[in-house]
């Protein structure tokens, strides 16, 4: 298993070097005009003076070649310096830094409700197909798939900041504070969870082994929790793509909507803004995670999965 | 085929939203003399905090909350799928290429997707279907790249080859119509998926720009006054939620009758 993590660390610099140079392509390729996004974040001026903008072209080595100041950013990132914000012009890596901790935190809560919540309530579902439970759970995880973010926040202060006033309905940084944002962005991994849970336990249950170990005299419960859980668990891990891309775009929806200072917000404040050097350090981060992320499901998966174990051993 | 209830329903609620989108209803007048009306007969579900009839916009609202999303998902379908069925008859290298590009995408949401092309693009109708289509194309892809593996291992494909058939025969006549049912399904699973990213988008402002009228958006405007006036924020919730669900589950019943055939 060291092995392995060593193999996918590697790959790391690999992507992000590919990625920053995506990222970093992006604006200029798409055509912005960077002074003018600068200018236009530090005054309102339709038309900047052309002096003013030779200066500020200047002044961010604009004025130099792509390949220069691509190695120049690159460089910097490198040592940790990404740079300074052109909207607010103080430097991003620690505002970078405090919003990654802020959406980690988030999305690590909501994560554990998907497992704690979700998982179990898929395996207790597939034990009888059709049945109530099962019939419960596959409505409320239906639902959970098409109620989105930005209409479950809303609903939840309305429910429970507003009607009976239980929680804040803004703001981040209490343990009450963090409620409704971990059940709005929670709805989406529980309802994938249970479907995916209760899909794997189903089929689980239908395979030989489990024969074996009924005949055996293993009791029902135990044998559920065993060998079904087990395999569950494996499907939702193998689909940690879908997970990852379903909690960064519903983080960006419940930070924005319950005001929290995280990755998402950041994003977002960087695009509405256009704060290009924000964004580009943001998305990096972005691609960061994601691959940490995957890293860590393939991790997860190999601790659980037996076979998937012998195929990297082979 | 016979008449299946959640089919009947979903054509009642096509049909329902076809007649809101052409209806001649006034969404933009402003009336500040009448700011958060309660329901009345002039104003069926109230005004909002301009004094633009609620109904009016939700009406209206379906034409850029739904049936551009019918064309987005439509988009979305036809590139995936053409790139799946290239992908899946050609095999080898281009295949392999083609899972592993899926296999980054699958984890990209549409929201940041939506973020970087609206930084480098004004927001509006085509920055969201821009971005739509860079992530949504790869479910169809994927599902119509394991179909086209799937049937061209057929013997009748095998067939078709020694009677003299070209790939770009063989793709169209005999392996597309084979596809088109599961794929139809998998569209309405979408479909529902791209209508909450558009409103998604439009709620952070990326979209529609007022006044026109967008679920997505009239969410974000009623949300400023959800302690004052909070039918402006649950009038198009409900909008959203009972059109993702009724799709959704159309799609369900589409792609359970097609594993059952």
């Amino acid at each position: 298993m060291g092995g392995t993590l060593a193999r996918r660390l590697s790959t790391l610099p690999a992507v992000l070097l590919g990625a920053s140079l995506l990222i970093f392509l992006l604006p200029r390729l798409a055509g912005v005009d960077t002074v003018r996004a600068v200018l236009r974040g530090r005054v309102a001026e339709a038309e900047p003076d052309p002096a003013v903008a030779a200066r500020v072209a200047a002044e961010l080595g604009l004025d130099r070649s792509w390949a220069e100041q691509y190695l120049r950013w690159l460089g910097h990132a490198l040592t940790g310096d990404l740079g300074v914000s052109y909207a607010t012009r103080t430097a991003i890596a620690p505002q970078l830094a405090a919003a990654l901790g802020v959406s980690v935190v988030l999305a690590a809560l909501a994560l554990l409700v998907a497992a704690v919540v979700g998982i179990p309530l898929g395996v207790r579902a597939a034990r009888r197909p059709g049945g109530v439970l099962d019939r419960v759970v596959t409505g409320c995880s239906v639902l959970g798939v098409a109620v989105p973010e930005f209409v479950l926040a809303p609903l939840l202060v309305l429910l429970l900041a507003v009607a009976v006033p239980l929680f804040p309905a803004t703001g981040w940084g209490t343990p009450a504070q963090a409620v409704l944002p971990v059940l709005t962005l929670a709805a989406f991994p529980v309802a994938l969870a249970a479907q995916l849970a209760r899909a794997e336990t189903v089929d689980a249950l239908s395979r030989p082994h489990v024969a074996v170990a009924l005949a055996k005299g293993v009791g029902g419960s135990q044998l559920l929790w065993r060998h079904g859980a087990r395999l569950a668990l494996t499907g939702v891990t193998a689909l940690s793509g879908m997970f990852f891309a379903g909690l960064l775009g519903g983080a960006v929806v419940v930070e924005v909507a319950f005001g929290i200072p995280g990755l998402g917000r950041l994003l977002y404040d960087a695009v509405t803004a256009q704060d290009l050097p924000m964004l580009q350090a943001g998305l990096l981060a972005v691609v960061a995670v994601a691959v940490l992320a995957g890293v860590a499901a393939e991790l997860l998966q190999l601790a659980l999965d037996p076979v998937a174990r012998a195929e990297v051993e082979v | 085929m016979r008449r299946d209830p959640v089919l009947v329903a979903f054509a009642v609620l096509a049909g329902l939203l076809v007649v809101a989108a052409l209806l001649p209803v006034d969404a933009l007048t402003t009336d500040l003399s009448d700011r958060f009306a309660e329901p009345s007969l002039a104003h069926p579900l109230g005004t909002d905090n301009l004094g633009r009839d609620v109904a009016a916009r939700l009406l209206v609202g379906t034409r850029l909350s739904v049936w551009f999303t019918l064309v987005a998902v439509l988009a979305c379908a036809a590139v995936g799928t053409l790139l799946g069925i290239v992908a899946g008859y050609a095999g080898g290298v281009v295949g392999q290429l083609l899972q592993r590009t899926l296999d980054v995408l699958v984890a990209i949401p549409t929201v940041i997707v939506g973020l970087v092309v609206a930084a480098v693009r004004e927001p509006g109708p085509s920055t969201l279907l821009i971005a739509v289509l860079l992530t949504g194309w790869t479910p169809f892809a994927r599902l119509a790249y394991q179909l086209t593996v799937r049937e061209r291992a057929r013997e009748y494909v095998e067939g078709a080859v020694a009677l003299g058939a070209g790939p770009g025969r063989i793709a169209v006549r005999h392996i597309l119509p084979n596809a088109l049912r599961p794929l139809t399904a998998h569209a309405c699973l979408r479909f529902a998926n791209v209508l909450l990213s558009l409103a998604g988008l439009s709620f952070l402002g990326l979209g529609a720009q007022p006044p026109t009228p967008e679920w997505g958006a009239m969410l974000a405007e009623g949300r400023q006054y959800l302690f004052v006036a909070p039918q402006l924020v649950l009038v198009p919730a409900v909008a959203v939620v009972a059109v993702s669900l009724a799709v959704t589950l159309l799609g369900r019943r589409l792609e359970s009758r097609c594993s059952g055939r």
